[in-house]
């Protein structure tokens, strides 16, 4: 899993050599700014299903033809599998807030997401309005720290440009 | 490879979770410093470390350099040390990443079937890693035996925390402890 730490392993590795001051003082300057990045961690954890729900409901919102007769939103089983695909995405942002890096998210949610929304033929800009909406509701300080919010809205765009 | 963080991303992914023990990770991050400082004083005195484990293992049992044993001609010697310091340098990346993987997958996965093909003797091996294990245990806590050291002493002169990092010093010597396991 690619992060600061592994990406700094890896390459003392290629060349063979013990974790040098520069190796370290990028490691603590990861380390450093970790505190954002579990503060927002813990506050999307915490409150995953209200924000999926919000933002699931947002993007049904704009656009009322999915819950049309034999659209994605359209029966209770589809309905169910909508708001879980929004909850995944913002499962996999708290995974990428944890470990510093977009790992996670390209892993488990990018490599191979636009032929699995083709084969099924799922239109990508419901999701595109979803995030976007958990992108523009974040708030401080209500919700988190300037810091914090920072990180979160980052990889939030980051998924976003990654679907459109 | 993994480190503290992905671990726990790893482990909350299997259950499709969020990340919920996130006070760990924070502990992680406030100690962030001193393990920095854990890995340096290995990297730091490396070849030293390397060189007197060899030497110890070799004091202890000299058939090793007699014709015949396995630090016999310098060739051999010479890749005994090599392989010493390559298990350190493996140990103070698990120990730098907080987690065993890279440990494991790089290093120890095969390396005791790789040492039965080629003969080297498994007690004198885990002897040397005994020895490294030592060390560094010293070496976090920067702490070097004035009767062993002599005028060769070298102090990291880090700022001593009240417990001279007793966590990290048991984290490292969980991974030697798995080298050792791992040959044995």
């Amino acid at each position: 899993m690619k992060s600061v730490v592994t990406t700094v392993i890896a390459a003392a590795d290629a060349a063979g050599r013990f974790p040098s001051t520069s190796d370290l003082e990028s490691v603590q300057g990861s380390i450093q700014r970790a505190a954002a990045r579990l503060e927002a961690a813990e506050k999307l954890g915490a409150n995953l299903d209200r924000v999926a729900g919000e933002a699931y409901d947002a993007c049904i919102k704009k656009y009322p033809y999915l819950n049309n007769p034999g659209e994605a939103n359209s029966t209770d089983t589809f309905k169910a599998k909508c708001a879980r695909d929004i909850k995944h995405y913002m499962r996999l942002i708290q995974y990428s807030l944890i470990v510093g890096g977009t790992g996670p998210l390209d892993e488990w949610g990018i490599a191979g997401q636009r032929e699995v929304y083709r084969a099924l033929s799922l239109p990508t800009a419901p999701y595109v309005e979803a995030l976007s909406f958990a992108r523009n509701r974040g708030c401080t300080p209500r919700d988190m720290s300037a810091q914090a919010l920072t990180e979160y809205n980052a990889l939030l765009d980051y998924a976003i440009n990654s679907l459109s | 490879m993994l480190d503290a963080f992905s671990r726990a991303v790893v482990a909350a992914d299997a259950s499709t979770s969020t990340v919920s023990d996130i006070n760990a990770l924070k502990a992680f991050v406030a100690s962030g410093n001193r393990r920095l400082d854990a890995v340096n004083a290995i990297a730091s005195n490396a070849s030293c470390m390397v060189s007197d484990a060899v030497a110890g293992m070799i004091c202890e049992n000299q058939g090793l350099i007699q014709a015949g044993g396995n630090c016999y001609p310098n060739r051999r010697m010479a890749a005994c040390l090599r392989d010493a310091e390559i298990i350190l340098r493996y140990v103070t990346y698990a120990l730098l990443a907080g987690d065993a993987s890279v440990l494991d997958d790089r290093c120890l996965n095969g390396l005791k079937e790789t040492y039965a093909a080629l003969g080297v003797p498994t007690t004198s091996t885990v002897r040397a890693v005994q020895i490294m294990k030592a060390q560094a245990a010293a070496h976090i806590k920067d702490t070097p035996s004035d009767a062993r050291a002599g005028s060769k002493k070298r102090l990291m002169g880090s700022i001593v925390t009240e417990d001279r990092c007793a966590s990290l010093v048991a984290e490292a010597s969980s991974y030697f402890d798995r080298v050792i396991s791992a040959l044995s």
